[in-house]
């Protein structure tokens, strides 16, 4: 029997950011000072071996840039890898960060019956289930309005249900259901726990490790590219747990300035802390010549820091910035 | 590729639907501008240029209409076509999709338009001012042809934007050579001799000078200007699809 996934020898090779500010101008010039910029890159994914057999409930761990999303976007056909080969078998309901890609001018009956389009179905039959999309996201009420209407809580309710509509073979989740308020979290819990139940194979991306320990069969632990772990949940969170130096259990921003004071170049990993989504927020603040780390809670209460003085660390590693650079 | 049609023809109907929300006179706003910049043009020029047309000002207004319907379709296709794959960038990290709908879309989005408005007008002057019915059937060639075109710079341009994004910039002033140096509003005639021939490399000038042939051509028809049209057409759409298909790869890294 094939496997609802299969990855053989895959490689992941990216460009690195700062090539993204590239232009024609610059290009034009630095040809014509006969200076070719190479570019750079750099290993995402490297050397995975991974076969996923259908109906499998499997978690993916490792701390934030091992290249986690990297693999659920080889697996939605997203990307395409360096080397090596990714098959799968059935269809995918891509549910990485669902909600964007939304037009803000088009009503919502026209935005759900678009995204059901690009997510491979055919028109006539997302039209047939529109209502029912729009009843699970309870939204039918404006189905005529303009999605820019929508709160951003809405609009990823409404994403949700287009990704969760048609009974996928393979789903991939990314730390989704932080979506929307307590009740509606509560009906995403319940429509997931019946793909559960199904025979639908799941991936699960997610810093929610006790979850991951009692709901996944199996668990991937990801770390710099390569696949540290691969067998049974609950070791695998066991041993990830293990290896991640003195942040066992720290959730709070006290902890984390504490422990960049360790850290040699203020490096701080953020690991397994946070069940949100966009995972534990971070700014680095400058006030009255000292610096220090705030999370978003205290962020929010206290909010009359200058722009420039604050570094916003999304969810990844806190970088000590040179004094007197400017921000942007 | 029945699955890219129906992706393409639902992302130009989306454009569409976007682009008429809430006007009252919808898509007949693709008419009135070619229609208020020959009146323009015909204010400005008709008098001084209208000896090289016969001594009528009637044609001048034509030839003026057919070379905007060509530069004003191209110019909106290919600028549109060139912001469509990074516009959709966060689209394409979500959802596999092929990236070239978005272009594809934007000039059929364009098509449509002209299909509704100005096209129809086209094949009526061509009737009655010709009285060739072999013109009439060659405009939909001739119009395939620059369809073709727009097509391969669109492509070319969306996957070039990718990794320059100042590119709008650029194609504004080369889309303003393309289209001065299309004899738009003015007779090939005064263009300087040594300078004429270069209207022959211009594939929008190639374009004009067909649909104009076609549209409001006297004697018999130059068949050689139409088949160029057409092969310049598909050698723009051919190369341009090779273009993208070759550096696709490299989107997903800069998206």
């Amino acid at each position: 029997m094939p496997a609802a996934i299969e990855l053989r020898g895959v490689g992941v090779v990216r460009r690195t950011q700062e090539e993204l500010h590239y232009d024609l101008k610059r290009t034009t010039l630095d040809i014509l000072r006969g200076r070719v910029r190479k570019i750079r890159r750099h290993t995402v994914l490297d050397c995975i071996d991974l076969r996923v057999d259908h109906g499998e409930k499997i978690g993916v761990i490792g701390p934030n840039g091992s290249g986690k999303s990297t693999l659920l976007k080889l697996v939605a056909g997203v990307l395409a890898p360096t080397r090596g080969t990714v098959a799968t078998e059935g269809t995918i309901a891509p549910l990485i960060e669902i909600g964007v890609g939304f037009d803000p001018e088009l009503t919502l009956v026209d935005n759900v019956v678009y995204y059901g389009v690009l997510m491979g179905h055919h028109e006539s039959l997302v039209r047939e289930h529109v209502d029912d999309i729009l009843e699970f996201a309870e939204l039918g009420s404006i189905r005529d309005q303009p999605t820019k209407t929508l709160s951003s809580g809405m609009s990823a309710r409404l994403g949700f249900a287009i990704a969760t509509e048609f009974r996928p073979d393979i789903l991939l989740l990314d730390e989704v259901l932080a979506v929307g308020d307590e009740r509606f979290r509560r009906r995403c819990a319940a429509r997931i726990d019946r793909f559960w139940d199904a025979n639908s194979t799941i991936v699960l991306v997610s810093h929610d490790l006790g979850s991951i320990a009692r709901t996944c069969d199996r668990v991937i632990w990801i770390e710099g590219g390569r696949i540290e772990f691969d067998g049974p949940a609950e070791t695998g969170v066991e041993r990830y747990l293990a290896s991640v130096p003195g942040t066992h259990g720290f959730t709070s921003g006290n902890d984390l300035v504490e422990l960049a004071r360790v850290s040699k170049n203020g490096e701080v990993p953020v690991r397994g802390t946070s069940p949100t989504p966009q995972g534990l927020r971070l700014y680095l603040v400058r006030e009255n010549g000292l610096r220090h780390y705030i999370s978003n809670d205290e962020f929010y209460a206290k909010t009359n820091y200058a722009w420039e003085d604050i570094v916003h660390v999304d969810d990844a590693l806190i970088l000590e910035v040179p004094e007197g650079e400017r921000i942007s | 590729m029945k699955r890219m049609l129906e992706l393409v023809r639902m992302t130009a109907v989306r454009s569409l639907k976007v682009r008429y929300r809430g006007t009252a006179l919808g898509v007949l706003w693709s008419l009135a501008n070619p229609l208020m910049m020959t009146a323009v043009y015909t204010t400005i020029f008709g008098t001084a240029y209208s000896q090289y047309y016969g001594g009528s000002i009637v044609r001048y207004i034509l030839a003026a209409f057919v070379g905007l319907v060509v530069v004003g379709f191209f110019m909106a296709s290919t600028s549109e076509a060139l912001a469509s794959v990074v516009g959709n960038g966060t689209l394409l990290n979500k959802i596999a999709v092929p990236p070239a709908v978005f272009p594809l879309a934007a000039v059929a989005a364009n098509v449509f338009q002209q299909a509704v408005t100005t096209f129809p007008i086209l094949l009526f002057v061509a009737l009655v001012v010709t009285h060739d019915a072999t013109r009439a059937v060659l405009l939909p060639f001739v119009l395939l042809g620059l369809v073709l075109l727009a097509t391969g710079f669109g492509l070319a341009l969306s996957a070039l934007y990718v990794f320059f994004r100042d590119l709008a910039h650029v194609w504004t002033i080369v889309g303003f050579i393309l289209w001065i140096t299309s004899p738009l509003f003015y007779p090939a005639e005064i263009a300087p001799a040594q300078i004429r021939p270069w209207f022959v490399v211009n594939p929008v000038a190639i374009e004009m000078s067909a649909l104009r042939d076609v549209v409001i051509g006297t004697g018999p028809v130059h068949f050689d200007t139409v088949v160029l049209a057409c092969l310049s057409g598909l050698a723009a759409c051919a190369l341009g699809a090779l273009f993208f298909a070759a550096v696709r790869r490299e989107f997903m890294d800069l998206l």
